[in-house]
């Protein structure tokens, strides 16, 4: 078993992702790759495309406060040392969706306004209340806010995206699975850290679990607003997508998901198993380390 | 005349700088940049526009000067002039070179 | 996007800008010199067996080294949060990782010499003008003070340790020398950070400069008492002492903020 010392090394890093699964990458994706036409050149599309983006944007910016807030509360140096490859990580998924933005033709003097114009209202607030906690220098509610419960999200959310652009989007799944690979770091140091420290501050559990349900709620509404708002979208793309693949009309490729086929699931169903995996592994990783996961209210 | 045609290698900078009034001053010299200068803190493709500096003994050649910021040595694929606008990338600065009080060339921080 | 190699200096300063200060910029260079040196020494260099005054003298002076960088990674870590744009803030992170790699190499070196408990114990063996200057540091982080941190940080703390690194690597053990050979590679981006961001802030507001000189009033003896501190130490040549702050004095000197 990797030794949790080596595991949050520097080394490790190095080794695990600069010099292994980026290498000859540009942007986290194959070099000179791009978007393709049928998205650029479909207004719908396009701006859906740049729609989830910006969530993406969103949710890597507060990571990128939040894992770089934590470092000063760490209480040893792996801790730190691992923070701090957290932090080029988060920095890098900042770097490489902002990019996409670029990518799909968003002006670099237009870019705060377009993500103020995009960003979900519910995911800036499960920011804040992440943000709050490190901004207080609590260590143990600013790793299970950051590292379970955005993590989590986020590492459900891009392997859902993964699947779905799988063939139509290479350029995109190709950067998804390099932070795939990134989150599933993340969440293993936040299992495997905080339950010791969980277990010596148990008086920290009610407000930690208060904190995990409030995130939870305004990630589902987030989740809600996304795909219910996106219909219209969904049916373009695949319109789009099947016409491409196979101008004869029989049926598109199938991508299933957590037993979802996603090429065909209607926005409802596709938000459903979205939610229902995070929150299941939301469950599964909290009672691991000793805390009571906290059923959120529905939007 | 008909100028050879340039290869990436060749190419240079700030075309058209040069000393301000200087219109009449002779072709600029090119240089070959060798690919490796042994000088590997900045990505692969930009190694060759750079080198280390061997110290106050170290004679620089007309396409090269000095980065007052960090100490490397900056090249070019053609002779600098002062007005020339050159860029360290090792330490991020932007320079332009000027004729130092010793009558060689040097560079200065334009921030 | 990334420039065209063959057009380097006729790009214009914002794309530079932008480009230098990228995650693929860092990733980029960092793998010309870490590539094949796992804990910033090549397997093959060989380990040479010190005196033990000597193997002493480097184990305090490391330790001294160990402070700066955690120093460093709480600083630049703390600093993404109120840094003013997008390009900084992943230039910081950049920084932080490599902060973070010095500390580790230095332990792994301090383990290496036999140091059982590196981790436990370098801020005790370290200097206490750099543990002033690490308090100093932090206060103006936490106080989210961008000018005196940047310029504590990397104008003031990167520059010493540039120069310090440096001389220190003239007379040191092969191991050792290679280490830090790859930590200086490092500080050029951050003690060129420093300067530039500084420089532009100077041209916009000139009248920063009297503030500026405050801080590295009192902040100077405390990082050159450090240095001669670890270089008597080491037994640098006396010749080579003034070394230490020349790189640093002329940046200040270039920021207009000399004395």
């Amino acid at each position: 078993m990797l030794e949790a010392r080596t595991a949050y090394s520097i080394q490790y890093w190095l080794e695990s992702c600069p010099q292994g699964y980026l290498k000859g990458t540009e942007y986290g994706h194959d070099r000179g790759a791009t978007e393709p036409a049928l998205v650029l050149e479909n207004p719908i599309l396009r701006d859906e495309a740049i729609g989830t983006t910006v969530q993406l944007v969103v949710g890597e910016r507060a990571a990128l406060a939040a894992s770089s807030g934590l470092i000063n509360a760490a209480p040893d140096a792996a801790s730190k040392t691992f923070l701090a490859t957290q932090t080029l990580d988060e920095a890098r998924h900042v770097e490489i969706f902002t990019q996409r933005l670029f990518d799909l033709g968003v002006k670099h003097d237009e870019l705060e306004s377009t993500i103020a114009r995009h960003a979900n209202p519910h995911l800036v607030r499960f920011a804040e209340i992440l943000l709050e906690k490190v901004d207080k220098k609590d260590f143990v509610a600013g790793v299970v806010g950051q590292n379970i419960v955005l993590e989590g999200l986020a590492f459900s959310t891009f392997e859902m995206m993964q699947t779905a652009n799988r063939d139509t989007n290479p350029k995109f799944a190709r950067t998804l699975s390099g932070t795939i690979a990134d989150e599933r770091r993340h969440v293993g140091f936040g299992e495997n850290r905080i339950g010791s420290l969980i277990r010596e501050q148990p008086e920290k559990k009610p407000e930690i679990e208060r904190m995990q349900k409030d995130m939870a709620y305004h990630m589902l509404a987030t989740f809600a607003d996304r795909f219910r708002g996106q219909a219209a979208a969904l049916q373009e793309a695949r319109r789009v997508a099947q016409q491409q693949a196979n101008p004869a009309g029989t049926a598109a490729r199938s991508h299933v998901w957590h037993g979802t086929d996603l090429s065909n699931a209607d926005p409802r169903e596709m938000e459903a198993v979205l939610a229902e995996t995070v929150l299941k592994e939301f469950k599964t990783r909290l009672a691991r380390i000793g805390l009571e996961y906290q059923s959120p209210e529905r939007p | 005349m008909n100028e050879p045609v340039r290869t990436s290698a060749d190419f240079d900078p700030a075309e058209g700088a040069g000393e301000p009034g200087n219109t009449a001053s002779a072709p600029r010299r090119r240089f070959v940049l060798a690919d490796d200068t042994g000088f590997d803190e900045v990505p692969a493709k930009y190694r060759r526009f750079y080198r280390r500096w061997q110290g106050p003994a170290d004679e620089l050649e007309p396409n090269e000067v000095l980065c007052p910021v960090c100490k490397v040595v900056i090249r070019s694929a053609r002779e600098l002039r002062p007005g020339d606008r050159v860029y360290c990338m090792p330490c991020m600065s932007r320079l332009e070179v000027v004729r130092g009080a010793s009558g060689r060339l040097e560079a200065i921080v334009r921030y | 996007m990334a420039l065209d190699a063959g057009e380097l200096h006729t790009r214009e300063h914002a794309g530079f800008l932008a480009e230098v200060h990228s995650f693929e910029f860092w990733f980029q260079s960092v793998e010309g010199y870490l590539h094949g040196r796992p804990h910033g020494i090549s397997p093959d260099t060989p380990t040479l067996e010190l005196a033990p005054a000597r193997r002493e003298a480097l184990v305090a002076t490391l330790s001294t080294y160990c402070v700066g960088e955690v120093a460093a990674l709480e600083g630049a870590s703390g600093m993404i949060g109120f840094a003013p744009n997008r390009q900084c803030k992943i230039f910081l992170a950049t920084q932080a990782v490599d902060e973070a790699r010095h500390l580790e190499v230095l332990l792994h070196r301090l383990a290496e010499l036999g140091v059982e408990d590196a981790e436990a114990r370098f801020e005790t063996r370290s200097n206490r003008h750099l543990l002033a200057f690490r308090d100093t540091l932090l206060r103006h982080v936490a106080a989210k003070d961008w000018l005196a941190s940047v310029f504590a940080q990397n104008v003031i703390l990167e520059s010493m340790e540039f120069a310090a690194f440096q001389s220190h690597m003239r007379t040191a053990d092969p191991r050792t020398a290679e280490m830090l050979g790859g930590i200086l590679k490092d500080e050029r981006r951050h003690m060129g950070f420093g300067e530039n961001d500084l420089g532009r802030y100077l041209a916009r507001q000139p009248e920063a400069r009297q503030r500026l000189r405050e801080i590295k009033q009192a902040l100077d003896p405390l990082v050159l008492a450090t240095f001669e501190e670890s270089m008597t130490q080491l037994a640098l040549p006396a010749s080579e002492r003034p070394e230490l702050g020349r790189l640093y004095l002329e940046s200040v000197a270039r920021l207009g903020i000399g004395s």
